[in-house]
């Protein structure tokens, strides 16, 4: 669907959604809550498409999701991105699927062996790549056609989670506990690939904003001391080496699954004045945006959750419920909630839980601290 | 220390030859800096000993702060006197620990010693307020006495977070 195809967003409505997205990072004072159900190919399946052709398709996936982003009132800001990223930059064979997103079916990385000779692509390189070069159309796409909406995001997660999309993940695991040290190589270079990665989206738009976190290193794989070493301790590095290298000011920690044994440790990861920070489940449940706020809030902006599994096949008035709860213990949070989904909105969630989300942001989402 | 000892080290610190070469001298002027600032920083560090020493020993980082901007020189010794590598500042004004207090076990070590408390700086976050705005920032901080110094790589973190406050809350 090419621009022309979309009604034109209303600029009454992105002015206030605008300002209702600055409130958690500047305090400047709004009426309520936004929402951010991380929407991506959901925003696809309301324009009648399929994940395949959301990801074949970056421009028309930007102009779809910003698309949405008005339909549901949410947060107004196009994504574009998905979990295997920066394989194929490094020779892994991807395979786009019909009903989900993208995934690597060959990696470079197949014997500890080949990690010593693995090099890590330059920032000139990894511009010119395949994964920069479908996610800068969509955000070319984004800045040239909805501008209010654009944010110079660079799609990480965690050092983990690199290592995974360029060795499988069952042989990192595997070596993890037979050749921890060629992990702890392996983990290094994917930690220079973060701050050259995000090098470029900076050069390329001023600023950048990173997503990183821990996806693949969750409490339900591994062990704390096993997170510590191979995900927060390197991650930390990378971050301060991103900010370093002038390639700020965002940080977004995505710690999606269970961080039961392990959120703590990242109220001490580097933060820059603009961060946030999200963690998707407590166990079996969603995780206490009290918990949250208890721990983070009085250090950045907190990203309170609903259930991607309730979002998915719960009713609307489960997700409404939980969002309300959520909300009610985040929102005047002291520097800044925003209220969203675990993880990505699942592609084919109903609409009208969504929307529930919404709802209750509206009911449930009014500031009392301005 | 007797009074003798104290009237040379002050002598020596108020006759202190300071230099800066045309290049850092442009780029105080990029940074809306001032050489003479700049010297005065240096002395007081000098006289005070409240600086921080990289830990090979080539490189002193001291500041000056007022309610508005706080400002940092790089320097080394050079000659029986002193040179200046850099000049910057930040108007995010350092408050305090993020969170409350230093969690000196979880935090990296920094390059550089406090060289008052003769103290390994750490690597950790400090809230920073500007325009009724507080939030994080990574800096270099001595677990022992608490004094905060931000790099001069994390300058443009800051100064891009200055621009974002500027346009949204100015
Ligand atoms: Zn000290």
């Amino acid at each position: 669907m090419p621009a022309e195809d979309f009604a034109p967003i209303n600029s009454e409505w992105l002015e206030k959604a605008g300002n209702l997205w600055t409130t958690p990072f500047v305090d400047k004072p709004s009426e309520r809550v936004i929402v951010d159900p991380i929407l991506l190919s959901h925003a696809a399946a309301l324009f009648k498409k399929t994940p395949k052709y959301f990801w074949e398709n970056p421009d028309e996936a930007a102009r779809m999701v910003c698309q949405a982003c008005e339909l549901y009132d949410i947060t107004p800001v196009g994504h574009y991105l998905w979990a295997d990223y920066w394989g194929q930059d490094y020779g892994a064979e991807i395979k786009i699927q019909e009903t989900s997103p993208p995934a690597i079916t060959k990696y470079p990385i197949k014997e500890p062996e080949d990690i010593d000779k693995f090099e890590v692509k330059s920032p000139e390189e990894l511009k010119e790549g395949p994964t920069f070069k479908d996610h800068f159309k969509a955000l070319d796409t984004v800045l040239e056609e909805y501008p209010q909406m654009f944010a110079p995001i660079t799609q990480l997660a965690g050092p983990m989670e690199v290592a995974t999309n360029w060795a499988g993940i069952e042989d990192v695991f595997m070596w993890m506990i037979t050749e921890p040290e060629i992990v702890d190589k392996l983990i290094v270079k994917a930690t220079e690939h973060m701050v050259n990665a995000c090098k470029v989206t900076a050069e390329k738009y001023g600023a950048n904003v990173m997503i990183t976190g821990s996806v693949v290193a969750s409490g339900d794989l591994l062990e704390r001391e096993q997170i510590k070493r191979f995900s927060y301790e390197p991650q930390c590095k990378a971050v301060k080496n991103v900010l370093k290298a002038g390639a700020g000011p965002g940080i977004y920690y995505h710690l999606c699954g269970n961080h039961t044994n392990s959120f703590d440790m990242w109220k001490d990861a580097p933060m820059s004045p603009f961060t946030v920070v999200q963690v998707g489940n407590d166990g079996k449940n969603v995780f206490p945006s009290s918990k949250l706020v208890e721990h983070f809030g009085d250090r950045c902006t907190c990203f309170g959750v609903v259930d991607t599994k309730l979002i998915d096949r719960g009713t609307p008035r489960q997700v409404y419920d939980q969002t309300a709860e959520q909300l009610q213990a985040g929102k005047d949070s002291p520097r800044g909630f925003i209220i969203g989904s675990s993880c990505e909105c699942p592609t084919y969630a109903p609409p009208a839980n969504v929307h529930a989300m919404v709802k209750a942001a509206k009911d449930y989402g009014k500031y009392e601290k301005f | 220390m007797d009074i003798k000892k104290l009237i040379s080290k002050i002598s020596k610190v108020y006759s202190m030859d300071i230099k800066i070469s045309e290049e850092v001298a442009n780029l105080l002027k990029d940074n809306g800096l001032k050489a003479e600032e700049m010297e005065k920083v240096i002395k007081d560090a000098e006289e005070s000993g409240k600086k921080l020493e990289s830990k090979d020993g080539s490189k002193c980082l001291a500041k000056a702060e007022d309610d508005n901007l706080t400002c940092y020189a790089l320097y080394s010794a050079s000659n029986g006197g002193f040179s200046l590598d850099s000049g910057y500042a930040h108007k995010m004004k350092m408050v305090g620990p993020t969170g409350g207090e230093f969690n000196v076990e979880a935090a990296d070590e920094a390059d550089w010693i406090c060289k008052k408390c003769n103290e390994n700086a750490i690597e950790a976050n400090v809230d920073m307020t500007y325009l009724g705005v507080t939030r994080p920032g990574n800096a270099i901080v001595c677990p022992k006495c608490g004094d905060m110094y931000l790099g001069e790589d994390m300058v443009p973190t800051i100064k891009g977070a200055e621009g974002i406050l500027e346009e949204k809350r100015g």
